[in-house]
């Protein structure tokens, strides 16, 4: 498909020593410009999509693309091109949040003016740019939440995969993250995004994929799948989907 | 080249900040040199050149006191200090333990034994019907002449027999060079204006049982403690750079770089190469220590030989060396506690064995053997080459090449243990 940011066949990943896949034979395919939901309970293979996705890791069997380009031939083409937000704050705690941002914004190509000014501007938009000069340390987990995402976009990339992005923030950091994803996706970003709460996921995204034991068990727009299988809202449908077991 | 520069600003910068890694890094070796130099500095002497405290009391003006005076001078293994003092007063001083031993001169000890020499020839000559024409005193034959000589009570027994014994050959030799000179007198003899000095017939010659090199013969305790210890710091790094590649793994910086373009390759040598620039000021610091701090500290200024650029090239090897097995314990190590007591305990280890406590050649046969695996070791050894030896670059190739394979080794088992375990 021209049209699209992602687009994935029959892609099938078996960790070493495993004898179930954690991702199994799944297809979907992204379309540019929206913010796409990869949602399912823990262990369902969703970090796993976004590994192979980012070149993090090789699939075992299938093929995956992105704007166009194999992951198997152009990893090195597609890293510039995509922004990673990890669950994790993948950041360094002694160093400065400018600190971070020029080291993380160096390791594209930025520098210079040009990257000062990317790191103020998005300071500016999530509201830490009076504490540029502060250990990262010294931040709150909303704080160090925004600047994790100020790091996945400083580049400008044309896809931003985040894994929970929003894991364990207070609601106006929540609120402010989610908001700049919509902004950040008026401006032609793609954004591809897993979460647990269902809610912020319905929200946002324009579409989503529900995957859980390594297969994707519905997919399309959040209203139409909802209305598909007769649930009210995402959280219905969900669990509806998934079932009620705990999970690991 | 802007990832390289920007990883090496970032690993310095978190390298500055952490206060606990800069005291590991530089503080704890600088304390280790200067108090294992202080330490060391007794029993290195007692290897080697510690001299023993001995008072003389030269009662005497002649040639028999000044002889045992020199005599003793020349051993080399006393610090004599010369006083006038009684005998009580010498005994006081030796059972109070400021001399290990005290020789007392008496007065006239010359005169007495020339006269006790000269009344012995002539009652020879008189006897062999040479010369009859001078008298004997026979009181003068016998009268008593003694040195005294006071040893501590600690003494052992072997220590003074050799020192009975030398003393005894000194005066000996006085006794007949005053007899051979009072025979070419009587004989009318030639005696080269009485100066004749007799030559030892029979010499000693001493033969090593156990091969000693230059460096052991040189080897002092600032001499063996700044290139070890700073070996040792710089080694100890590995805690610090474990640590630092357990926290990326952990709080995902890792994953975060690996999702960026350009080869993970660039940012390990970034990281090498800001842990190589701490060990190399590491290694300048310490070095000062032993050449600027030490020596105000009353022990010997450190010797670092002629070749700044045989040194630098040792501390490179050394550093990469010991960073490549920061980066094998951080790789396989899981945890930042497994990895720290790891690195510390085989770092402890290898400097045991690599002679940085006590020197590789007091150490048993077989100890001796595993010491040559040890990188330590090779640094160590290196550093003895260039600064007992004034060796050159050649000189310390081998040792080099050894820190270099070794660090290559483990940046090779860390590739691949990365490449298996995380698929």
């Amino acid at each position: 498909m021209a049209n699209s940011a992602i687009e994935v066949i029959n892609l099938i990943k078996i960790y070493k020593g495993a004898s179930i896949p954690a991702v199994n034979n799944i297809s979907f395919s992204i379309e540019q410009g929206s913010i796409f939901g990869l949602l399912g309970p823990n262990g369902a293979g969703k970090t796993t999509t976004l590994s192979i996705l980012c070149g993090l890791i090789k699939a075992t069997s299938g093929e995956a693309s992105v704007l166009g380009l194999s992951l198997n031939n152009n990893i090195h083409e597609i890293k510039q091109l995509i922004g990673v937000v990890p669950q994790d704050i993948a950041l360094y705690p002694t160093l400065t949040a400018y600190e971070n941002l020029r080291y993380i914004g160096n390791m594209y190509g930025l520098s210079g003016k040009d990257l000062n000014t990317k790191i103020q501007d998005n300071l500016e938009i999530v509201g830490l740019s009076s504490q540029s000069k502060q250990r990262l340390e010294t931040f709150s987990g909303g704080m160090k939440r925004r600047i994790n995402l100020v790091a996945g976009i400083l580049h400008s990339p044309k896809i931003l995969f985040l894994d929970e992005p929003t894991v364990g923030v207070d609601v106006q950091s929540r609120n402010l993250i989610t908001e700049h994803l919509h902004l950040l996706n008026k401006k032609g970003c793609t954004i591809i995004y897993t979460s647990h709460l269902m809610e912020e996921a319905e929200h946002l995204c324009s579409a989503i994929a529900i995957i859980d034991h390594g297969e994707i068990i519905t997919s399309g727009e959040p209203k139409a799948v909802m209305k598909e299988h007769g649930t009210e809202n995402l959280e219905q449908l969900f669990l509806k989907l998934t079932g009620k077991t705990l999970r690991d | 080249m802007l990832r390289l520069y920007s990883t090496i600003q970032k690993e310095m910068l978190i390298l500055l900040r952490d206060k606990g890694g800069l005291i590991i890094m530089f503080i704890m070796p600088m304390a280790m040199i200067t108090l294992m130099a202080l330490i060391q500095d007794a029993p290195f002497r007692d290897y080697q050149e510690m001299k023993i405290p001995l008072l003389l009391v030269n009662n005497d003006n002649g040639n028999l006191g000044s002889t045992i005076d020199s005599g003793l001078y020349n051993s080399k293994i006393f610090e004599i200090t010369k006083l006038s003092l009684s005998t009580k007063e010498v005994k006081q001083k030796v059972k109070s333990g400021d001399y290990n031993i005290a020789i007392i001169i008496p007065e006239n000890a010359s005169d007495l034994l020339n006269s006790k020499v000269s009344h012995f020839v002539t009652k020879k000559l008189n006897e062999a019907g040479l010369s009859d024409s001078l008298k004997i005193d026979e009181s003068k034959l016998t009268a008593e002449l003694s040195l005294e000589i006071l040893f501590s009570p600690d003494t052992k027994k072997s220590f003074k027999s050799s020192i009975i014994s030398s003393l005894k050959q000194s005066t000996s030799k006085i006794e007949t060079q005053t007899l051979l000179k009072l025979f070419n007198k009587e004989l009318k003899l030639p005696d080269n204006g009485g100066n004749e000095k007799m030559k030892d017939f029979v010499d000693l010659k001493e033969i090593n049982t156990v091969e000693t090199t230059v460096e052991e013969l040189k080897l002092n305790s600032v001499q063996h403690n700044v290139p070890a210890w700073t070996i040792f710091g710089m080694f100890f790094i590995v805690i610090s750079m474990s640590g630092s590649i357990i926290k990326e793994r952990d709080e995902g910086s890792y994953t975060r770089i690996l999702t960026m373009p350009g080869s993970y390759i660039t940012v390990l040598i970034g990281k090498i190469s800001a842990y190589l620039g701490i060990c190399l000021i590491q290694c300048v610091l310490m070095l000062m220590v032993g050449l600027y701090i030490l020596p105000n500290m009353g022990l010997p200024v450190l010797i670092i030989g002629n070749s700044i650029w045989a040194i630098t090239i040792v501390a490179v090897s050394a550093g990469l060396a010991a960073t490549g097995y920061g980066i094998l314990i951080g790789t396989i190590f899981k945890t930042h506690q497994q990895a720290s007591t790891f690195g510390a305990v085989s770092v402890v280890i290898l400097a045991a064995l690599g002679g940085i406590w006590v020197p590789v050649f007091v150490m048993p046969e077989y100890i001796r053997m595993m010491s040559e695996f040890s990188p330590l070791f090779w640094g160590l050894s290196a550093f003895h080459k260039l600064f007992l030896n004034g060796g050159d670059i050649q000189s310390v190739l081998p040792n080099v090449l050894k820190l270099l394979v070794f660090c290559f080794i483990n940046l090779g088992i860390a590739y691949f243990y990365n490449k298996n375990h995380h698929k």
